[in-house]
């Protein structure tokens, strides 16, 4: 059964088409990178996989499920920007997470936490925006979900910090569920990806593993994203 | 899921609300000793620190009943419009479960506020002999409705007193939801979201009272007027009080209910986080 599915996906604003009859699935166990230029429609369509948005037709389903309430228990999601509330301490932000997630694993983010020397009582308002972000990640990666939707997880922060971002990814997901990571910094992620979706102005261009792409194009996806997208 | 939102919303709102409470709360001693001596003195500082202290009460009041209000818009806005929106509007609970826990905690502050209001009014006028004269007053105020208390006004008086509880919380909720609504269907435009947020609240104002008003024109002496003046007719004047108020408590819910199908339905179709 597939996790993520898209069946002629269209998400208008007004006159902009951001998203257009798009279709495709995500298996379990797959870590797939949603790849495209800045205003492809990445966000768009994470948004419509959380219910942020409703699709202007065209269907979004999560484990065979329309996205609400009872797919927002299954899904773990890490926006692009920093959206934990900036009042809370690390530890009751932990509390936040247990009270509304099974799935939590109060004490996987502890110890990352710990790992990074976040003190527990500082206030995420006070935190370097790096160390917001990598609390905000802390938070997704703690949940035992069936899909990670990672939008540009690794988008402003310095390369140590998307290393660990990426070795947290890696170390932490549920190995049954599926991961999407939403980025256009291809080279940073590659290593880690099993497949990936190209999609450029609202349209899917390509879906393929990463093995099927070096072995028949015989380059690596950093390539072939440049030569699609070439501008 | 509906008590641990309220559990993180009190939590949220807490850390505001309390301390304006405790500093109301020392303002009113400071009043206190200026009314009781301070501002009959001869000594010039003492004049004006009972002035200023008596200022910074009549300032605190006004900040906490300001800032009541403001925590249960900014609260809204924040939590569910802004970024906080991400984490909040994909937490395993419904729409109506967001929208009432905000409804619920918003009620108890206001209602928290008005006790803390009076008992720092008290605080103001403390005076072991007034306190006498305010408890004495009390006493005889209930041994009188004691000795007088008939079973019909015992029960009226009560449903009474529940009716008035209930428009109280019916009343706050509705002005909550026009709030609410109107931050809702502003922050679906792509631009100028708190400007179209304030316009559509003013709109918004002014449909409901050309409706209202139309509502009346258009009900007097009609047939539904005349029905009410037949029952005013032939019912006590304690049955009239309980029509009269539960006619105004519907009138609010349907007030609210209108404001609050309009944040449920904008919430769901037309959220349009940045």
């Amino acid at each position: 059964m597939a996790v993520l599915e898209c069946k002629n996906l269209t998400k208008q604003y007004g006159h902009v088409t951001a998203l257009e009859d798009v279709s495709f699935s995500i298996e379990p166990g797959r870590i797939v990178g949603l790849l495209g230029p800045n205003g492809s429609g990445k966000t768009t369509l994470i948004k419509l996989a959380n219910g942020l948005l409703t699709p202007t037709s065209g269907e979004l389903t999560i484990c065979n499920a329309a996205p609400g309430k009872e797919t927002h228990a299954i899904v773990s999601y890490l926006p692009e920007r920093t959206s934990i509330p900036l009042w809370m301490t690390a530890t009751q932000l932990l509390d936040f997470y247990q009270d509304f997630y099974k799935d939590f694993r109060r004490d996987a983010a502890e110890e990352m936490l710990a790992h990074l020397n976040i003190p527990a009582k500082q206030r995420i308002k006070q935190m370097s925006k790096g160390t917001r972000e990598k609390v905000q990640l802390i938070v997704t990666m703690s949940r035992a979900a069936q899909l990670y939707l990672l939008d540009e997880p690794i988008g402003g922060v310095d390369p140590a910090t998307r290393d660990y971002i990426l070795s947290t990814i890696i170390g932490n997901y549920n190995p049954e569920a599926a991961v999407v990571i939403s980025t256009h910094l291809i080279a940073d992620v590659e290593k880690v990806l099993d497949e990936v979706i190209f999609i450029n102005q609202g349209h899917v261009v390509l879906q393929s593993s990463v093995d099927e792409i070096r072995e028949e194009k015989g380059m690596s996806v950093d390539a072939l994203f440049r030569e699609v997208f070439k501008c | 899921m509906l008590r641990k939102l309220m559990k993180h919303e009190f939590r949220a709102t807490g850390r505001i609300m309390l301390p304006l409470f405790l500093i109301l709360l020392v303002t009113s001693v400071g009043a206190n000793f200026s009314v009781r001596g301070m501002l009959d003195t001869d000594s010039k500082f003492l004049n004006v620190l009972g002035v200023l202290l008596v200022m910074a009460f009549v300032i605190a009041i006004i900040g906490v009943c300001v800032m009541s209000m403001v925590v249960m818009v900014q609260r809204f806005y924040k939590n569910l419009l802004q970024d906080e929106g991400y984490v909040m509007m994909t937490l395993p609970v419904s729409v109506h479960q967001h929208i009432w826990s905000k409804l619920l905690v918003s009620a108890v502050w206001f209602a928290l506020t008005i006790v803390v209001v009076c008992l720092a009014c008290l605080v103001m006028a403390f005076d072991v002999d007034l306190v006498q004269q305010i408890a004495g007053g009390f006493r005889e105020l209930f041994q009188e409705i004691c000795r007088n208390l008939s079973a019909y006004y015992a029960i009226n008086g009560t449903a009474v007193i529940v009716e008035f509880l209930v428009l109280c919380f019916v009343g706050c909720c509705a002005m909550c939801l026009q709030f609410y609504a109107a931050l809702s269907i502003g922050h679906s435009h792509p631009n100028h979201k708190m400007a179209w947020s304030v316009l559509w609240f003013f709109l918004m104002q002014f449909i409901m009272q050309f409706l209202f008003g139309t509502l009346v024109a258009l009900l007097d002496e009609s047939w539904f007027h005349h029905l009410l003046l037949g029952w005013t007719d032939n019912i006590s004047g304690m049955a009239s009080v309980h029509l009269g108020m539960i006619t105004v408590i519907l009138g609010e819910v349907i007030y609210g209910a209108i404001f609050y199908i309009l944040t449920t339905w904008f919430l769901k179709k037309r959220l349009n986080l940045e």
